[in-house]
């Protein structure tokens, strides 16, 4: 595998996991203030 | 940062004992802000059966991402190199996909389950039931203790307190967050420990990879790697990690209790984005940290007292500043803290609903404070012995291959018997036992493999990748797919495992279990003439706090009526 495509294996896996992170904490946050709005507790 | 003898950079203990106070302290903030003064039974095991995606798809992606994947894909990037954290990290992660069609199998048979145990209670009875059960607690007690291991090591390693020290301070913290809220408290501060973990993922892979030398380092040290090794495609990392890797995904997916308690808790509509997500969310987490092992292979790193496993706190600690030494930590704490959690609560919510509600209690008088009472108990005994184990330092890697077997073995009698009326407790229980039986003199080498036995073990093999294959696609395609598949692995399989396979112990064992179990299973029921109402099952599992929905009617089994 050449530079180029080593450096973009190692570094697309943070850049994935960045992506993961956003999906999860827009959910979380959107759950928070679903609970609260309908007056319940979040689990 | 106070410099070692052996060159590498630790943290002060003052600074140590704050991040692990800050971490432990904010984590149980969090549950005593959830907690309730009278916990609920039911919300101890599977906290209500409605978790949203975001808590859910965050806890399952924590729960799996457990110290010891960290290590092993950072080991087998340098063992094996670039492909390594693939083999490790994807298989892994697949673990967690595969069981979602599954699961919601399960689900819709039983909706209000606690754990996979009760449902298979249900289903055929005792012995099927606790053999399951016993295989997870051993499982989960493996885990805790695992990752006890691992954070007593790092903390040894990276500051001036001792193993001993360490173990005691995660055991407690752990123990001390789950014990009151059970499930709910895992699940909830999984959700928050993933941030921690997944954002320093982020930071760290990236900022290691420079400081490293960034591409010039795949030049200067490309002499360190062997052809397998800077092959993508690398015959030996397939054979030796990625194969028997693959062969683990269903057993670890069927027999670990951590991936059922959240099929149950999640929402149900809920539960493939979850499942996804979380496949995802570990597959790239892991696979990341796989290229710190890859990178100290180009860099030319030795590890530490040649033990791989000092691999990814010696990079951290030559690659990073104090301040994303500490963020190292965490993550690392963080990882080994969801598992560990989760398989306390996996632990209490098998004794309370498999040990006491199914068998001790009588049918339908589980007194669901004394079930609380056994859900804490089991926590606080759980630590105490993993604690000890941990201490010791007992090496319980054969223990956890003689568990996967047994999963490996329960995989198909358990997910045939949510799909084939003809399944009885009979063909289940002297499959698994049979597999067993077989497994051992293969993975531990017992017998000569050379000459009919060789033959022998490489068909069942064959045997066992048409079963591992049929079954993945079995979930997603269906029967008719799956058989195809089935057939067409084995013949493509053939040619190439017959007279070759037998030479793998650890995978030719694995598929040997698969195989034997089927075959075993289905020639002990495919004439059965009885058949199996599967709408049974939801009448009797219910919650135990609500005796309205509770079982009622004679402990019989199984309606069994003929076709």
């Amino acid at each position: 595998m050449s530079e180029f495509w080593l450096t973009l294996y190692v570094l697309a896996w943070p850049v994935i996991v960045a992506g993961v992170l956003y999906v999860l904490g827009k959910a979380f946050i959107q759950e928070i203030l679903e609970a609260r709005r309908e007056g319940r507790p979040l689990i | 940062m106070v410099p070692d003898g052996a060159g590498l950079h630790q943290l002060g203990s003052w600074t140590v004992i704050a991040l692990l106070v800050l971490f432990y302290g904010g984590t149980l903030l969090m549950t005593v802000f959830i907690g309730r003064k009278n916990e609920n039974a039911d919300g101890y095991m599977t906290a209500g059966n409605k978790v949203g995606f975001g808590i859910s798809a965050g806890s399952m992606t924590a729960t799996w991402i457990w110290a010891s994947s960290m290590y092993a894909s950072d080991t087998s990037g340098y063992t094996y190199g670039i492909s390594g954290p693939i083999h490790y990290g994807l298989w892994g992660a697949l673990m967690i996909l595969f069981i979602y069609p599954f699961g919601k199998r399960i689900r819709a048979v039983a909706p209000k389950a606690h754990t996979l145990a009760e449902v298979i209670y249900a289903r055929h009875g005792k012995s099927s039931q606790l053999m399951l059960a016993g295989s997870n607690l051993v499982g989960s007690m493996v885990s805790i203790t695992s990752n006890f291991i691992a954070g007593g090591a790092l903390i040894a390693l990276l500051s001036p307190f001792s193993f001993t020290q360490g173990i005691v301070f995660i055991g407690g913290g752990i123990l001390l967050y789950s014990l009151w809220s059970g499930f709910r408290a895992s699940v909830l501060t999984d959700a928050a420990q993933v941030f921690a973990m997944l954002g320093a993922v982020v930071i760290i892979i990236p900022v290691v990879f420079f400081a490293a030398g960034g591409p010039d380092m795949f030049v200067t040290g490309a002499a360190n790697l062997t052809p397998q090794q800077s092959n993508f495609f690398s015959s030996d990392a397939f054979l030796n990690q990625g194969a028997p890797y693959i062969a683990a995904v269903l057993a670890y997916a069927i027999g670990n209790q951590t991936i059922a308690q959240r099929l149950f808790a999640v929402r149900e509509d809920l539960i493939k984005k979850t499942f996804v997500t979380a496949t995802v969310g570990y597959g790239a987490t892991i696979i990341g940290i796989g290229m710190l092992g890859v990178m100290a292979l180009y860099a030319g790193v030795a590890p530490l007292d040649g033990d791989t496993n000092n691999l990814i706190p010696q990079m951290a600690a030559t690659y990073l500043n104090p301040v994303l030494l500490g963020v190292f930590l965490i993550m690392i704490i963080g990882a080994l803290s969801s598992t560990a959690d989760s398989d306390l609560s996996a632990m209490s919510s098998i004794m309370m609903a498999d040990v006491y509600g199914q068998n001790i209690a009588k049918q339908g008088k589980a007194n669901p404070k004394t079930m609380l009472f056994i859900g804490r108990i089991t926590m606080v005994v759980a630590t105490g012995a993993g604690l000890y184990f941990a201490s010791g330092r007992l090496n319980i890697l054969d223990l956890l291959v003689f568990v996967g077997a047994l999963w490996g073995a329960l995989v198909f009698p358990v997910i045939a018997s949510f799909y084939w009326q003809k399944v009885t407790n009979k063909a289940f229980t002297v499959s698994v036992l049979v597999a067993l039986a077989m497994f051992l003199p293969v993975r531990f080498g017992w017998i000569s493999m050379a000459g009919p036995a060789g033959i022998v073990v490489d068909v069942l093999s064959v045997a066992g990748i048409g079963v591992v294959l049929g079954l993945m696609a079995f979930g997603f395609f269906g029967l008719k797919v799956a058989k195809i598949v089935a057939v067409v692995a084995m013949v493509a399989a053939a040619p190439f495992a017959i007279g070759f396979l037998h030479d793998y112990a650890v995978l030719s064992g694995s598929l040997v279990a698969y195989a034997v179990s089927t075959i075993v299973c289905w020639l002990m029921c495919f004439r059965n003439t009885k058949t199996f109402d599967f709408s049974t099952i939801k009448d009797r599992i219910g919650d135990f706090d609500n005796r309205a929905e509770a079982n009622h009617g004679t402990p019989e089994p199984l309606l069994e009526t003929k076709a």
